[in-house]
């Protein structure tokens, strides 16, 4: 009793001491609806990836510190340079993090495997206020391993194809329907002497991988059998991967191969590009006058079909996990849960950035900050599409390289059928020497 | 022990002293330098993801064997470095002769080029790259604008698989020729005068006097800085990261870069060790040829 | 060279062939120079290019940058600054890599000219070598055993864990360098001390140190600049309140898009202190990146 009465004592001195504003703030602020202060006074540490999400929430951890009385201290990264940061720090079984983002299909199995990533089961499953079961079938999936989970979604991703509304406009187009459709609105829109070019897509060995996944997907095509042998081998990889090169090495900019997402994302903005795609979580990047130079005029479509129908990649990007040797893992689930509760997510939906949960979509306002062709587009991708963008394997990293490769040399116009073939033969021993 | 001597008590004080001074960078030494290198040997004998559930497995030489006989992406990375090295090490020995002669002696603005010359080797790596990186830019960079304005066709630079390499040795050349001037010019200003004096009134022309008297003289001055650049080299991390990647495919991957993505990016901490044991190797293999090479020729300003 | 033909003017007992061959020999002077100075100058241009157009570009916005008609003609903005001393808190990350490089360079000196001296006079040879070995290795064998090893004594995190990586780099440099500047100090100056009843500390503090402050000099400056410069160590020791310039740079590529115009003011802000600092310190810079390679 006399420690409670202690507790409740120093709670309302660091109330009163933080002031009117928290108070408010927890009164009206239905972000920060069910937030504890079980945990005030514990300093969390998290480290996040550059990625629209972070932007976003970064503007929302204040509500969060203010009413649960927590210290939030985060990191950012790039991609790269976040998987390295985790990687060294989990290696030397430090405990640096506490919690942290972190790729599903990119990292997820082997951090759990390794058993870096806390499993959370108990606490996702046990809180049905917070409603685990709220979250997209496809989505807890890939962040569960054998029936455990080892994080919770916070970002999904379909590619889309960004155009250019005005250009199209002129010239009679409607946003191409099929990959044919797509290919010969490249070559029509191209304009190599006004360096202006129908189309850009990342082409960089690795970073390609996912954005072509929804090529290949859409020409019948997959990574790995049902067996897990390599199915590189089939014909319609060697014609995705042709295409690809084929439409990015004539009607793409130069130097794509150096290109990830800054960099083809940079070519859109700048207006250099007809059309552009890539997930759609970068939907503010291209919108935002204050960085792109066409933000009035882009233009929103699904994927288009290929021989196989449109089949482009529906994952979860981006999960938040534990740090298995974290001290403080229940402050650290109290923020996991703040930032995928259905308030904060509806937010974060609304400032452009997707997740997981069902109930959110469902809502008519979840999509309404969004211009009607985005949110039809997001909608219509929501439902359908592959849950991977890359090999399930466990160290991916390497995975995405070999498979990566004939990317390539299918763009700088080399002979994709050798390339693949090797590809072929190199997954295959790395398969067997994957133990996934 | 049995000679309790005169001399050995001598030694004996000697090297108590000796340690007082050097303990503390004995301390730094063995946790900062012999530890990493400990470990990094005894790990190259197994294979670990890094997993705190799993210890590293002990697998023998086979991370070796793996590398050495199998494994096209090593070979290629290894030949690569080589290229990489050589070539911009022999064009900035030459590049840097040339402009060592230039800029010896008295011109007007000397003491201004000889601080311009310190300018690229002293700026930050990372962000002298992403400068570059602007520049070799096919659409929007300095190098595209000024070749079509010249009349030639634009290039890819780092976009392509055939310029990327060659690209990147541009930029080396550019940030440590001035080493290369730097050490050339101290190694000129310390040649003796009295050859230089007798061959002029021999008759001797100023090639011959080139060929066959600053050359031969500047010889181990040359082999020292041919040393120091050709270590650096083989090592160069941060321009290739901050550019390329390694990209594209594996045009720009050179060793380090490999170890890089096989310790960072696979998470094969084996190979990766076992990888750098190999690159040491190289290095130091490559290092003592150099040493053997200027104790042969001998230094004439050192003893 | 000048100095002969200055000379012949003066020779005049055959004025016809002397006057002739003096126009030869000055036309032919007047083309080597010019020459001469022409190719220093294509030095210079190729030498600062590279700094003329990071500077050029951090104040122009990215639609001048990516827009090619107008590469020199451009509204000057300060915007690309604001927004990397506003939005991205670079004073903070200024100080992390001004802390870190001082502190760094000031301890491997504490270490290092003792080592030295130890090394020079007392044979301790087998730790000038290993030290060398830390030049030759590659840089990452060291990430994940440090990491441990700061772990295991609290370090993560903090600045004593970039400093002490970075000392790694500033450390057998500065070794390196002191060898052979104290062992070119004539001995007897010390055992004169000693004789005179002197500790060999004293002489050491005495004597040693004060007659090699010239290279104290050339060798802390190095060695400052090169933990300025330092990408890898600081990438994986730094945490967010002590990250340093080069890693902060590497963040600006990523958070939207390719910011052209901010990547350059962010490399500007991150080459001009040492870019002045080699202005006002040329001399010891110089002494100390030959002295490395001629004395070893």
């Amino acid at each position: 009793m006399k420690r409670t009465w202690l507790v409740l004592l120093i709670v309302a001195l660091m109330g009163s001491l933080i002031g009117l504003v928290s108070v408010q703030a927890q009164e009206e602020n239905p972000l920060a609806v069910g937030v504890s202060d079980e945990y005030a006074g514990t300093e969390l540490r998290l480290i996040f990836a550059n990625h629209p999400w972070n932007n976003s929430i970064q503007r929302l951890l204040p509500q969060f510190e203010a009413v649960s009385g927590i210290t939030l201290r985060v990191e950012s990264y790039f991609e790269d340079q976040l998987s390295q940061r985790l990687q060294v720090g989990l290696t030397s079984g430090n405990t640096q993090a506490d919690a942290f983002m972190f790729r599903p299909l990119q990292e997820g199995r082997l951090f759990a495997d390794n058993g870096w990533l806390g499993d959370i089961t108990s606490f996702a499953t046990g809180d049905l206020e917070w409603n685990w079961a709220d979250f997209q079938a496809a989505a807890a999936n890939t962040v569960t391993f054998d029936e455990a989970v080892f994080g919770v979604p916070v970002v999904t991703e379909r590619e889309m194809l960004y155009y250019r509304k005005d250009i199209f406009e002129e010239n009679g187009l409607q946003p191409p329907a099929t990959l044919e459709e797509l290919q010969a609105i490249a070559a029509q829109l191209t304009n190599t002497s006004e360096e202006f070019y129908g189309v850009v897509i990342r082409g960089r060995r690795s970073p390609a991988v996912t954005q072509f996944s929804s090529f290949l997907y859409s020409f019948g095509g997959t990574w790995q059998n049902e067996d897990g042998t390599s199915a590189l081998d089939s014909p319609e990889a060697l014609a995705a991967y042709q295409y690809y090169g084929d439409l990015l090495r004539n009607y793409g900019p130069p130097g794509i191969t150096n290109m990830s997402w800054p960099e083809a994302l940079a070519v859109f903005q700048q207006g250099k590009a007809a059309m552009w795609l890539d997930a759609d979580v970068f939907y503010a990047n291209v919108i935002d006058p204050n960085q792109s130079v066409v933000a009035d005029n882009v233009g929103f479509a699904p994927f288009p079909a290929g021989p196989a129908g449109a089949n482009q990649y529906n994952v979860t990007s981006w999960a938040l996990g534990m740090n298995a040797e974290s001290e403080n893992q229940e402050a650290a689930w109290e923020f996991i849960k703040w930032a995928t509760s259905p308030a904060v997510v509806l937010e974060l939906q609304k400032r452009g950035t997707p997740g997981a949960r069902i109930s959110v979509w469902e809502l008519p306002e979840g999509l309404s900050g969004f211009p009607e062709d985005y949110a039809a587009v997001v909608q219509l991708q929501s439902q359908r599409g592959v849950g991977f963008d890359r090999p399930r394997v466990i160290r991916v990293g390497e995975a995405r390289d070999i498979v990566g490769t004939p990317i390539v040399t299918s763009i700088e116009g080399g002979d994709v059928a050798a390339a693949l073939a090797e590809a072929h033969e190199q997954f295959n021993t790395f398969l067997g020497s994957d133990g996934g | 022990m049995l000679r309790l001597g005169q001399r050995s008590l001598q030694t004996r004080n000697r090297f108590s002293i000796g340690l007082l001074f050097t303990l503390p960078s004995i301390v730094f030494v063995l946790l900062m330098i012999v530890y990493p290198i400990f470990y990094t040997f005894t790990l190259s004998f197994h294979e670990w993801s890094g997993s705190a559930r799993r210890d590293p497995e002990y697998v023998g030489t086979s991370n070796y064997d793996t590398l050495l006989n199998n494994d096209p992406r090593f070979e290629d990375a290894v030949m690569r470095t080589f290229e990489f090295t050589f070539k911009a090490v022999a064009i900035e020995l030459i590049l840097g002769l040339a402009i060592a002669l230039l800029i010896n002696g008295e011109f007007l603005g000397r003491g201004l080029v000889r601080v311009l010359i310190l300018l690229p080797m002293v700026a930050t790596p990372v962000a002298i790259s992403m400068a570059w990186l602007l520049m070799f830019e096919p659409t929007v960079g300095l190098f595209n604008e000024v070749l079509t304005s010249i009349g030639f066709a634009p290039r890819l630079w780092l976009g392509s698989q055939d310029e990327a390499l060659g690209s990147l040795i541009l930029v080396d050349i550019w940030q440590w020729t001035p080493m290369m001037v730097l050490l050339l010019l101290t190694g000129l200003t310390t040649l003796p005068e009295e050859p230089f004096e007798a061959a002029r009134v021999d008759g001797a022309n100023a090639g011959q006097r080139f060929f066959y008297l600053t050359l031969p003289l500047l010889f181990p001055t040359m082999v020292t800085a041919v040393l120091l650049r050709t270590i650096d080299a083989l090592k160069t991390f941060d321009t290739i990261y901050t550019m390329t990647r390694g990209g594209p495919g594996y045009a720009t991957e050179t060793i380090n870069i490999y170890g890089y993505v096989q310790s960072f990016e696979y998470f094969s901490l084996g190979k990766a060790s076992s990888l750098l044991v190999i690159f040491f190797a190289i290095v130091l293999g490559i290092s003592l040829v150099f040493t053997q090479i200027r104790k042969q020729w001998g230094i004439p300003y050192n003893d | 060279m000048t100095n002969t033909t200055l000379q012949r003017p003066l020779n005049n007992t055959h004025p016809t062939t002397n006057q002739i061959r003096l126009r030869r020999f000055s036309w032919r002077q007047t083309a080597f120079v010019s020459a001469r100075y022409l190719a220093i100058l294509l030095v210079v241009i190729l030498l600062i290019f590279p700094f003329v157009w990071m500077l050029l570009s951090s104040f122009k916005n990215q639609i001048d940058i990516t827009t090619s008609d107008n590469l020199l003609s451009f509204t000057p903005t300060l915007r690309n600054y604001q927004n990397v001393f506003e939005q991205h808190n670079y004073l903070q990350y200024l100080l992390n890599s001004f802390i870190v490089a001082a502190v760094s360079t000031q301890l491997s000196l504490i270490l290092g000219l003792p080592a030295a001296y130890g090394i020079a006079r007392f044979r301790f040879g087998w730790l000038g070598i290993v030290l060398l070995t830390a030049r030759i290795i590659p840089g990452i064998t060291f990430l994940i055993p440090w990491y441990i090893v700061f772990g295991k004594i609290g370090l993560l995190g903090t600045y004593w864990a970039l400093i002490l990586s970075h000392m790694l780099v500033g450390l057998p440099f500065i070794v390196w360098i002191m060898i052979p500047f104290f062992e070119s100090l004539p001995r007897e100056l010390e055992e004169a001390a000693l004789i005179d009843g002197s500790s060999v500390f004293k002489a050491f503090f005495h004597i040693a140190l004060p007659l090699s402050v010239p290279g104290m000099i050339a060798s802390g400056i190095i060695s400052f600049i090169f933990s300025w410069n330092n990408f890898m160590f600081s990438l994986v020791l730094a945490g967010d309140d002590t990250r340093t310039l080069p890693i902060a740079i590497f963040n600006f590529i990523s958070y939207s898009s390719v910011d052209w115009g901010g990547l350059m003011a962010a490399a500007v802000v991150i080459t001009v202190p040492v870019l002045i600092i080699t202005l006002f310190v040329q001399r010891y810079i110089v002494d100390g990146l030959t002295a490395g390679a001629t004395k070893g």
